[in-house]
């Protein structure tokens, strides 16, 4: 299938679930039939996920895999839309900036935590606070801008914010917005929920075996309407995905999810699977250091990204399971910048031409880092290929990815560029700044960077209304494609594999699987 | 030559063990140190910058020296606490206690399996030589060698598992609960590590047997009447067993390493499975924890061994 009439088939299905309100939808991209019933309640989801988390308390936990078990549990105060990622309510009712620096968040009534504790006004400075303040909170970058948080009504807060910052409803969706209980951490001895997380979410936890289970069942006094349709979830703990996803097709598993690309042929073999894909912020791409030569010219990073064939890469190495990528974001998203993406079309000669002014020598070795497994391997080659034409020799250091990314991004400074990918963050501003900031520790060297872009990163933030914050970005990835920072290739699209019983599950933007709609056929 | 006591031999074994244990520790820890990743950088979480980092490996007492870290792993490791995964905060004795029977379980099976295939192999080798039987034993002994693991795991899952649906293709069950279902979820793993064993075991025996079968007490045996299988069964295995206590410690030590990657195959938490990821997140507590009940494990093993070899064989003694 081609890339255009699989992201065409995807989109029609988003369609035809929007028009489907209240009722969830069964979908395979396959070609199977819609099978319309009403959502059951009941039954246990058995899901095979591929990481044992790092901590199942928000504030303390560093893995952007641990957010699939983390949202079963608990409720963030703002929650996005599954294909935009546009902020909506949680268990904030409402929010406002009455100042560019006075956020109000207005808390839903009538929510408690799984321990019986009211979430109210003080519940969520308690949070907020520990967010801020915790020695092992993970989320202090989160909320760097929030300033105090006072209660202003028993179910009201206000964030006094030290410089303007509308990526705070975003960012409130991520962890920083996951309140867990007040009562329980007081009373946890470690001073955190790592191990008995108990939040306000659909689901209450029951057990956690590192490596091997992770168990949640219903929460009876669960605040959504009609919500969970499931009786709990049991989370299989399977770090090979060809071993979950056999798991599945064996029927020990109902439901795996981010499978590679290259699986999907196998899993549509399996008759009794289903099979929903969907775009994701989930970005290949190759990291540069622009703080040493030869990528701290400006023309070779602009040579490199004319010079890859992204459609090919798509098609050869990701099955057309994936969006060529021109900036960090997708089309899907609501900030995505068309204009920005004509900047680099597959164009060699160009890029040759520009190496030749750059002074840079035909078959110059430059040395990259990435991973040695299957799939980074294949893209490796793809890319030597195409670099070739351009007249640049690319040699890759493969390592683990702990190794890699350390070397690449620590003290090392091991190889011009790092080939891996970028996982989505709520809002974009996020995205930027953790990259193209002068300290960011993806920035690889640490280098400089144009002064108008940090202006005009705090524009996007400086306003609340959409359309503003819209222009604001498409400035902000002008500037950082112009400058060529790095060589976006491709976003994989979400690739979930589970058994003809599972209902209404859905894809979403950010790549992290929610349960919330799932249900089961008896 | 005095006969030392088993308690005297034991003791002693376990004195020379703590060297091991110590040298053992001490440089999967400095490997651990060695290869570049930094589970500060995970701790630090997604978000994080160069100070965040820092201030992690501060609480986290990753920047002290290397040696005083070591220092403080082994002092709470004699006083029995192998502390906590540095990540999740499970503490790494539940953990082992949790893997340790799933990978034993498949080790026993495919133990008991290696040796019920190979030793009537070996032996039907060794009766008649280069005979017909001989060559059909040597070509299962050499595929037995020469076939991955993990290829013949995943072809077990693929023929057992998924088209005729014999056997559950991923995960375990605890033994104590529930026996059969345990063994059902080992059983496939076990094959997959048996076919070495048996491969090793057949030709060993093989060859041990042959020689005793061709000493001249053996033609002693022969001349005085004594029947073929009364010489096999009666002096033959005797003689050999010595032999054969020695491959199976060797074996089973083996078998234990090669669980690493037959446990992925089938997504069997075990102690392979355990140790993959500690290593992989650079978890040193959880690694640390394994190498340190991998060694008792090989010690007890050997000493076993030693044991059962001077009770058949009183030449050794020393």
């Amino acid at each position: 299938m081609t890339h255009d009439r699989l992201a065409a088939a995807a989109i029609t299905r988003r369609n035809a679930i929007a028009l489907m309100t209240g009722a969830a939808a069964s979908a395979s991209l396959g070609g199977a039939s819609f099978a319309q019933t009403t959502p059951k309640r009941g039954g246990t989801l058995r899901v095979s996920a591929f990481t044992n988390p790092s901590s199942l308390d928000p504030a303390t936990g560093g893995a952007g895999s641990d957010h699939t078990f983390l949202y079963t549990m608990y409720d963030s105060l703002t929650e996005w839309d599954f294909e935009t990622l546009k902020p909506k309510p949680g268990l904030a009712e409402s929010w406002s900036f009455t100042d560019p620096t006075t956020f109000v968040i207005n808390i839903r009534q009538g929510v408690t935590f799984h321990d019986g504790t009211p979430l109210n006004a003080e519940a969520v400075k308690f949070n907020l606070d520990r967010a801020k303040t915790d020695p092992k909170s993970n989320i202090k970058a989160d909320v760097a801008t929030v300033a105090s948080v006072d209660v202003t009504g028993p179910m009201q807060v206000t964030l006094k914010l030290n410089t303007p910052d509308t990526a705070l409803p975003a960012i409130l969706s991520d962890r920083a917005g996951m309140m867990v209980s007040p009562t329980a951490l007081k009373a946890a001895s470690a001073g955190n929920l790592n191990r008995t997380p108990v939040g306000t979410g659909a689901h209450t936890f029951v057990s956690w075996a590192d490596g091997e289970r992770i168990v949640t069942k219903r929460n009876e006094k669960y605040w959504k309407p009609n919500r969970p349709y499931l009786d709990g979830i049991e989370f299989a703990l399977i770090p090979e995905l060809t071993t979950g996803a056999r798991s599945v097709t064996a029927g020990q598993n109902d439901l795996i999810y981010q499978l590679p690309p290259r699986q999907k042929a196998i899993v549509e073999r399996a008759r009794n699977l289903k099979v929903v894909t969907g775009p994701t912020l989930y970005c290949f791409q190759i990291f540069l250091n622009w703080g040493k030569p030869p990528f701290d010219d400006v023309r070779v990073r602009k040579a490199f990204n004319f010079a890859v064939d992204r459609e090919a890469l798509v098609k050869a190495s990701l099955a057309g399971l994936a969006e060529p990528a021109a900036m960090t974001l997708p089309k899907a998203h609501w900030a995505y910048d068309k204009s920005v993406a004509e900047l680099y079309p597959y164009d060699p000669a160009k890029a040759r031409q520009l190496l030749g002014e750059a002074g840079f020598k035909e078959g110059t070795v430059v040395e990259l880092v990435s991973y040695p497994d299957q799939d980074s391997v294949q893209r490796q080659e793809i890319l030597i290929e195409q670099l070739r034409k351009a007249g640049m020799a690319l040699k890759f250091l493969n390592a683990p990815v702990a190794e890699a990314s350390a070397a690449f991004f620590g003290n090392e400074k091991r190889g011009s560029g790092l080939l891996a990918a970028w996982t989505g963050r709520p809002d974009p501003s996020q995205t930027y700044s953790l990259q193209y900031t002068k300290d960011a520790y993806f920035n690889a060297g640490r280098a400089p960077l144009p002064p108008e872009l940090d202006i005009a990163l705090k524009e996007s933030r400086a306003t609340e209304d959409i359309e503003t914050r819209r222009k604001a970005f498409a400035k902000v990835q002008r500037l950082v494609m112009e400058n060529a920072f790095f060589v976006p290739l491709a976003f994989q699209f979400e690739l979930v594999a589970m058994n003809q019983r599972v209902q209404g599950y859905r894809p979403n933007l950010l790549g992290k699987p929610k349960y919330d709609d799932v249900w089961l056929e008896s | 030559m005095a006969r030392r006591s088993p308690a005297k031999v034991i003791g002693s074994r376990l004195l020379q063990a703590l060297p091991v244990m110590l040298l053992a520790t001490f440089m999967v820890f400095s490997l651990l140190k060695l290869v570049p990743g930094d589970i500060a950088v995970t701790l630090a979480g997604e978000n994080a910058s160069d100070t965040r980092i820092a201030e992690i490996r501060q609480i986290y007492g990753l920047d002290r020296p290397f040696l005083v870290q070591y220092g403080s792993w082994l002092a709470n490791a004699m006083q029995g606490d192998l502390s906590q995964s540095l990540l999740s905060g499970e503490k790494v004795a539940t953990s082992i206690a949790r893997a340790f029977p799933n990978t034993l379980l498949i080790v026993a099976i495919a133990l008991v399996l290696a040796l019920a295939t190979g030793i009537p192999m070996g032996i039907v080798a060794a009766i008649k030589p280069n005979g017909l039987l001989d060559k059909v034993v040597s070509m299962l002994a050499s595929l037995g060698v020469a076939i991955p693991g993990f290829w013949l795991a995943m072809i077990l899952v693929a023929e057992i598992s998924l088209k005729l649906n014999l056997l559950p293709a991923t995960g375990a069950k605890p033994f104590l609960a529930s026996p059969w279902e345990a063994m059902r979820h080992a059983l496939l793993p076990a094959i997959a590590i048996a076919a070495y064993g048996m491969a090793e075991v057949a030709r060993q025996l093989r060859g041990s047997l042959l020689e005793v079968l061709s000493s001249q007490y053996v033609r002693t045996l022969h001349a005085k009447g004594l029947s073929m299988s009364k010489i096999l069964w009666q002096h033959g295995l005797k003689n050999v067993s010595v032999n054969l206590f020695t491959i199976i410690s060797l074996l089973v030590n083996r078998m234990l390493a090669a669980t690493v990657v037959v446990e992925a195959v089938f997504a069997i938490p075990g102690m392979g499975s355990l140790i993959v990821r500690g290593a992989i997140q650079r978890d040193f507590p959880i690694v640390q924890g394994v190498v340190f009940a991998m060694v008792i494990v090989v010690i007890l093993v050997n000493l076993i061994t030693d044991l059962l070899c001077a009770a058949v064989d009183p030449r050794i003694e020393q």
